[in-house]
């Protein structure tokens, strides 16, 4: 675009001017040494990241059990999903982790960025102290969280209840969503006051010399202006939620209804040795994934 | 350009490439350059007498043979099953492996990743002179369909049942009258737990530990996971369906037992009853050791008695064994069941040191057998056994049936709705 604009102006003013050989040559050692030195990450990454995922592609189409050969199968393995009732299970178990974690930590890291972006004293200490768990591995998190919902644990002496969070399929999967939000909330505290800090103060200031109450400027100044970052937010809650494996294992090992898709995926790969449905499961969320994001961004651009 | 910027330009990014691949490959060659030097790795799950044990003959072995050096590991009981098969299959597992005969059956005999059994590393002419030295039926657990030997037992567990004396003796209960049905698992459980005990109750740990269980309850009542000839499930017929009454009975409807509070450290899984929380529970001969070593004062109040029956005229049981085996992709098989050769050879110490049991013939009459507590329940519990069921896509039943008894024992749901729902989930598994 730059380029295009800048030509005919330049042949306007009669100043044009030829290309100097030595620039152009330059230019090109420049990318070709850039290009060189980008090569071995690329390599690693053609390697490691990109031809993996082509032969879940792959694989997906065929039977495969790692020891003997691959037998082409064509569609049959998305034809078995659809009819398996674990598969779907897990669907509807990622789906609910989904939406019970990520909308409250998305909430609530909202309100909480909104309260903590000032310079009160101290602010920066109780932002670090939300960041810590997600500084924690996923592991040691769920250990201590284990630790916290047993039965004489500590979430039900303070609840005084005597709830079996890890052991029933009532309440193992909000068990593990109460962790999840604890984990999570500050990975979206730090994204939202990033983007709060980016808003102009003058807009603000503005909004209240028309009149305007803290309310009103949340409503009409900060959020709107919060859209694209928000859209971030839910597009990378999505996928982290899908994502999940780690808590599922370590709490319930996915039994009580917390089996979700990748879980899943990696019974049906390594436990049962099935990995052409194992890839056909990748490939659906895949694409699943895909498109939601898909539909995000465009909600975002006819709203921008 | 000039050459020397273009040497430079592909010159640097190759050394980094080369740099990349050279740490990659610098684990070493296997065998180095000593000639005869001579490397296995060996793999079991978890269990600490075990594992004690097997480090001081792996020393021994050693250094009897300064050329060999093997590489030991334990496994987390719960990864265990995973971590093997997937290495097994890409060709990259240890050379000695230990696993138990439904994973040998199961999986790795039928998908080829084991050696068949070289008979002269053991002094044996043919298969059927090493087989003459074992109880008969107790190789059959390393047996393929077409009887080819893959193995030799490290452990052969039969199941029996343990008691705390002192929780009987506080619930007025006479140890010497333990329970013969399961009907006085809850009667004398109900009392224990009025005298502030835990009166009994299953373990819960990972799927292969549920699906065995029942098992054990499918052999007494007459009921099985698959049907005859192993292609449908048979859970949802009356006997199979009575063996998970039994468990959810004891569990919700006579409460001898809180599902909800069981110790789930896979490593120790006996710990509800070692710690002297719990008064009854199955167990197998390696448990004792592991109780004797850990909570001796629970140890001296321990009493082994038969398992109890749902019919004690017909008494029936549960075989399992862990096997010794050589992976097929290994280049040191010869080495590798030498090793096991000399692992074999020392079944006395481990019946004295870990109370497991190498089925050779008459090893109940040797001085080491009579040195083991309660060797005649033992005795007895290895007349009445049987190994469990296997099929396609095991763990995939295995897990199916871990979720039916979940549904059943923590959930509430009635034993005949949870075994239907699992009984699709078993079909699809073993036709697909």
């Amino acid at each position: 675009m730059a380029l295009t604009r800048t030509a005919p102006a330049r042949a306007r003013s009669g100043r044009a001017r030829a290309p100097r050989p030595g620039r152009s040559g330059w230019r090109r050692r420049r990318n070709a040494v850039g290009l060189a030195f980008a090569l071995p990450a690329l390599v690693l990454f053609a390697a490691f990241a990109i031809y993996p995922m082509l032969r879940v592609f792959q694989l997906s189409l065929y039977d495969y059990n790692l020891t003997s050969p691959p037998v082409w199968v064509g569609l049959d393995n998305f034809r078995l999903l659809f009819g398996d009732e674990r598969f779907l299970a897990s669907l509807g178990a990622s789906l609910f982790y989904v939406v019970v974690t990520y909308g409250p930590a998305v909430l609530l890291a909202l309100v909480l960025a909104l309260g903590l972006n000032t310079r009160m004293r101290g602010s920066a200490f109780v932002r670090l102290l939300y960041f810590a768990p997600v500084a924690t591995s996923w592991v040691a998190v769920s250990v201590i969280w284990r630790l916290v919902l047993q039965p004489e644990g500590l979430l039900n002496q303070t609840l005084n209840t005597d709830i079996p969070w890890l052991t029933s399929s009532t309440w193992a999967k909000w068990a593990i969503a109460i962790a999840a939000i604890w984990k999570e909330v500050g990975f979206f505290l730090i994204i939202f006051l990033a983007g709060l800090q980016n808003i102009p103060k003058d807009l603000q200031e503005a909004a209240a010399l028309d009149g305007a109450g803290s309310l009103r400027r949340l409503r009409y100044v900060t959020l709107p202006l919060l859209k694209p970052i928000t859209v971030v937010v839910l597009v990378m809650a999505i996928i982290r939620g899908f994502q999940s494996f780690s808590p599922q294992v370590v709490l319930t090992g996915g039994s009580f209804g917390t089996e979700v898709i990748n879980l899943f995926v990696y019974k049906t790969a390594f436990a049962s040795a099935r990995m052409g449905r194992a890839s056909a499961v990748a490939v659906v969320m895949f694409i699943l994934l895909l498109m939601v994001t898909f539909v995000q961004l465009r909600a975002l651009r006819k709203s921008a | 350009m000039s050459a020397r910027p273009r040497t430079r330009t592909v010159l640097i990014p190759a050394l980094a490439l080369l740099a990349v691949a050279a740490g990659c490959g610098s684990d070493g060659d296997s065998t180095g350059d000593g000639g005869d030097q001579i490397e296995l790795t060996y793999w079991t799950h978890t269990h600490p007498p075990m594992t004690e044990l097997n480090k001081q003959l792996i020393a021994e072995y050693e250094e009897a043979n300064p050329n060999v050096t093997i590489t030991y590991e334990t496994i987390p009981n719960n990864d265990f099953g995973t971590k093997m098969l997937t290495s097994l299959s890409n060709g990259s597992g240890p050379d000695i492996i230990n696993m138990d005969d439904s994973a040998l059956r199961g999986e790795y005999i039928p998908k080829q990743l084991l050696a068949p059994i070289e008979p002269s590393a053991f002094g044996a002419e043919s298969v059927e002179e090493l087989e003459a030295l074992y109880v008969d039926g107790t190789l059959d657990g390393a047996k393929g369909d077409d009887g080819t030997l893959y193995g030799v037992p490290s452990e052969f567990n039969a199941t029996a049942f343990a008691i705390n004396t002192q929780h009987f003796a506080e619930a007025g209960l006479d140890p010497a009258n333990p329970p013969a049905t399961w009907d006085d698992v809850s009667e004398y459980g109900q009392q224990l737990v009025a005298a502030g005990h835990e009166g009994f109750n299953f373990v819960y740990l990972h799927a292969g530990w549920y699906t065995q269980q029942l098992q054990t309850l499918l052999n007494e009542t007459g009921g099985s996971i698959l049907n005859d000839d192993g292609t449908a499930s048979a859970l949802t017929e009356p006997k199979s369906v009575e063996a998970l009454q039994i468990w959810h009975d004891l569990i919700r409807e006579d409460e001898v037992g809180n599902a909800d509070t069981a110790s789930r450290e896979a490593t120790s899984p006996f710990e509800d009853f070692a710690s002297g929380r719990r008064s009854m529970t199955m167990i197998y001969p390696w448990a004792v050791e592991q109780i004797a070593q850990d909570n001796p004062e629970t140890f001296e109040n321990l009493a082994v008695v038969p398992l109890p029956q749902v019919d004690p005229a017909n008494p029936s049981g549960r075989w399992y064994g862990y096997y010794f085996a050589v992976n097929k992709a290994s280049e040191q098989q010869e080495e590798a069941w030498k090793f096991i050769e000399y692992m074999t050879s020392q079944h006395d110490r481990w019946l004295t040191d870990v109370n497991f049991v190498q089925p050779l013939k008459d090893w109940e009459q040797s001085e080491a057998a009579a040195n083991i507590p309660f060797l005649e329940v033992w005795s007895q519990a290895y007349q009445q056994g049987k190994f469990d069921e296997v099929g396609p896509h095991w763990s995939e039943v295995q897990d199916a049936i871990k979720a039916a008894v979940e549904r059943s024992i923590f959930d509430g749901q009635p034993p005949a709705e949870s075994l239907e729902e699992a009984s699709e989930s078993v079909d699809q598994s073993v036709t697909s």
